[in-house]
């Protein structure tokens, strides 16, 4: 009978209900939207890193730090004897040194980049480097990435001179030919680097076998001389970043929540205020504060689930299209996230339960918190509509 | 049935006391028919309330086929209410989202009836007050006098010892509370429920059987229908 009247009653109120019900469902609509679009991001931001730069984790020499250029030329190694018979699916070897372009007479510092051409662990967009020559001629071939080709101010076909120290300290230059200008996804392997196969960069540099570190599908237990990285390590920075995001994310659903209980809260003050005589005939009648309680309550709760519904009616097809265009975050390429296509949802189950659960039981919360009062109400002030001003 | 005793309210007002009852004492048989009449302030609808378990009195009791409402909490009183007293009000206050038949049948449900076991009683009773084609109208659709009608009905629906009527006919004119009052003493007779309204309507006191006049907060007058019908 209860659930009955609480349902007319809702109807009753026609247009304020029905704006509950829609605020709160975009509400969980929204919530929901953000946590899997940021779900999204990170799963591609990880991916990513993962499938151009960090693979399973790196074999590094020991003390090397892509932070401290100055230390680069000091801290490179022979491939270790363990990490040889790898297949090249699952290992890729790389060799970090200094240089320094001089586009238009301006000095430009680089990381130079030498990467085993052969290698199909990561996912490199180099092919114009493998079908180059073996031996370096008067020009070295280079693959540059968008970003990094912009703010050097050069394009395919340029040539510009490089400079660089070998391993004995000599200093040599060169003409280096920009072969490609290639999309990279992620900016850590595209700003200040310049792509060369690992071949003519240990040619140049004297260090014929020697890496500075070796990516591999997996670990392969301890090897001498090298120190392992894991993912976690390699992506300590990102994940704190997105650590923070998180943080963001979860700052925006307090809010979202904050309204739409904002939104019931007022609706049943306004129901208890207009409504008191209706609440003063119903003690009259004989109904209990209780149950009266629960009534005005009930119709709270059946906004809620209410929204619920409509969540789920609007929700899905605006998931199900979003899911189909993706968005596009190309211009975010000016940031550190390792993402520049379009970013997709990635909808957790749990999540969205427990979103939609959190704001239900807020709803229902801010339903009953105004109408408790009506236990203190005196039936005879309620009737003459006295009771609360 | 009814025993007022020393019935006394006082309302607190800015700091002041205001006596809006003093020292009430009367007795009211089983299937009474009367009224309080009095000025405008002179503690009707604070007698009637303090009768329905609506407020409590200041000092003296209020003693219910048995009951001492005084003793008894916030629930007890509104189980009393529930199952044994009728409430009609100037207003009508009828529940805005309910039928006539709805609000008529819905002091049952609060009694835990089954609709479907009560649905000939309700529907008998929508007959008597006149109301069969409006049945299935909302509150907004009735004129005033309809209205009063489904408030008697709701009133009556539940079998009550006492039906309790501030000024039902204050809202209606002439024709209409001729009408009214003319159902309410019909149906006091067929159903043995009493029947107390307060109003300041002079027509009224045609209809009834003993008139308490109040002046106030005193009792200033009690008159019983004669059989040559006057009020003594
Ligand atoms: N809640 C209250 N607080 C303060 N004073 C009140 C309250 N209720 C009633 N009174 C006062 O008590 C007196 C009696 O009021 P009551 O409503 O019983 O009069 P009444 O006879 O029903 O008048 P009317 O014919 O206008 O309905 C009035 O002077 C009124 O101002
Ligand atoms: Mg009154």
């Amino acid at each position: 009978m209860i659930l009955d009247m609480a349902f007319k009653n809702l109807i009753r109120q026609g247009m304020r209900s029905l704006l509950n019900v829609l605020v709160t469902a975009l509400i969980i609509i929204a919530i929901i939207f953000a946590l899997s679009l940021l779900n999204g991001f990170q799963a591609q931001a990880l991916r990513n890193m993962s499938t151009t730069d960090v693979a399973g984790g790196h074999y590094r020499v020991p003390g090397f730090d892509i932070l401290t250029p100055t230390e680069w030329e000091d801290l490179t190694l022979p491939v270790p004897q363990a990490l040889r018979h790898l297949p090249h699916s699952e290992k890729a070897e790389v060799l970090v040194q200094q240089g320094q372009l001089f586009p238009n007479r301006r000095l430009f510092p680089v990381q130079l980049r030498g990467i085993n051409i052969d290698q199909s662990l990561l996912d490199l967009p180099l092919h114009t480097l493998k079908n180059g020559r073996m031996e370096i001629g008067e020009t070295i071939p280079v693959v540059l990435g968008k970003q990094m080709a912009k703010k050097a101010h050069l394009t395919v076909g340029d040539t510009v001179v490089l400079k660089w120290r070998d391993k004995f300290g000599a200093v040599d230059a060169l003409d280096v030919r920009v072969m490609d200008v290639a999309p990279m996804i992620n900016p850590r392997i595209d700003e200040g680097v310049v792509w060369m196969r690992l071949d003519h960069l240990r040619q140049i540099t004297q260090r014929a076998g020697e890496v500075t570190w070796v990516a591999v599908k997996r670990p392969v237990g301890p090897v001498a001389g090298f120190e392992f990285q894991t993912v976690e390590n390699l992506m300590a920075d990102l994940l704190t970043l997105l650590k923070h995001d998180r943080r963001n994310t979860r700052i925006l659903w307090f809010f979202l929540i904050a309204l739409a209980g904002i939104s019931v809260f007022n609706t049943q003050i306004l129901n208890v205020f207009k409504r008191q005589k209706e609440i003063g005939t119903l003690m009259a009648l004989g109904m209990t504060s209780k149950k009266i309680i629960r009534l005005f309550s009930l119709e709270g709760i059946l906004t809620a689930l209410m929204a619920i519904v409509a969540a789920a009616v609007l929700g899905v097809p605006f998931f199900i299209w979003f899911q189909g265009v993706g968005f596009d975050i190309s211009h975010l390429s000016e940031t550190g996230f390792p993402v520049r296509e379009k970013i997709f949802l990635d909808i957790k189950m749990a999540e969205v339960v427990y979103s939609t659960l959190v704001t239900v039981g807020i709803m229902v919360l801010m339903s009953w918190l105004p109408v408790r009062k009506v236990a203190r109400l005196e039936p005879t002030q309620a009737l003459r509509g006295r009771a609360i001003t | 049935m009814l025993k007022i005793q020393n019935v006394s309210k006082v309302y607190r007002v800015g700091g002041q006391d205001f006596i809006a009852l003093h020292n009430i004492n009367l007795e009211i048989e089983d299937g009474a028919f009367m009224s309080f009449v009095g000025p405008s302030g002179s503690g009707k609808t604070t007698l009637l309330n303090l009768i329905g378990g609506l407020d409590s009195p200041t000092s003296g009791e209020v003693v219910f086929n048995g009951f001492h409402l005084n003793e008894m909490s916030r629930d007890q009183l509104a189980v009393l209410r529930r199952e044994n007293i009728g409430f009609i009000f100037q207003s009508y206050n009828l529940l805005p989202v309910y039928s006539v038949y709805e609000n008529i049948l819905f002091p049952l449900l609060l009694n835990k009836q089954k609709e479907s076991q009560v649905r000939d009683k309700v529907m008998a009773l929508v007959e008597k007050v006149g109301l069969s084609a409006e049945a299935n109208k909302k509150p907004a659709e009735l004129s005033g006098g309809q209205c009063q009608r489904v408030a008697i009905a709701r009133a009556l629906v539940k079998d009550p010892l006492l039906v309790l009527a501030d000024e039902p006919t204050a809202n209606l004119d002439v024709e209409n509370s001729h009408h009214i009052l003319e159902m309410m003493r019909t149906l006091n007779q067929e159903t043995q429920a009493a029947f107390i309204f307060s109003t300041h309507d002079e027509k009224v006191t045609r209809f009834v059987n003993r008139e308490v006049a109040l002046e106030d907060g005193y009792v200033k007058s009690d008159k019983v229908k004669q059989p040559n019908g006057e009020l003594i």
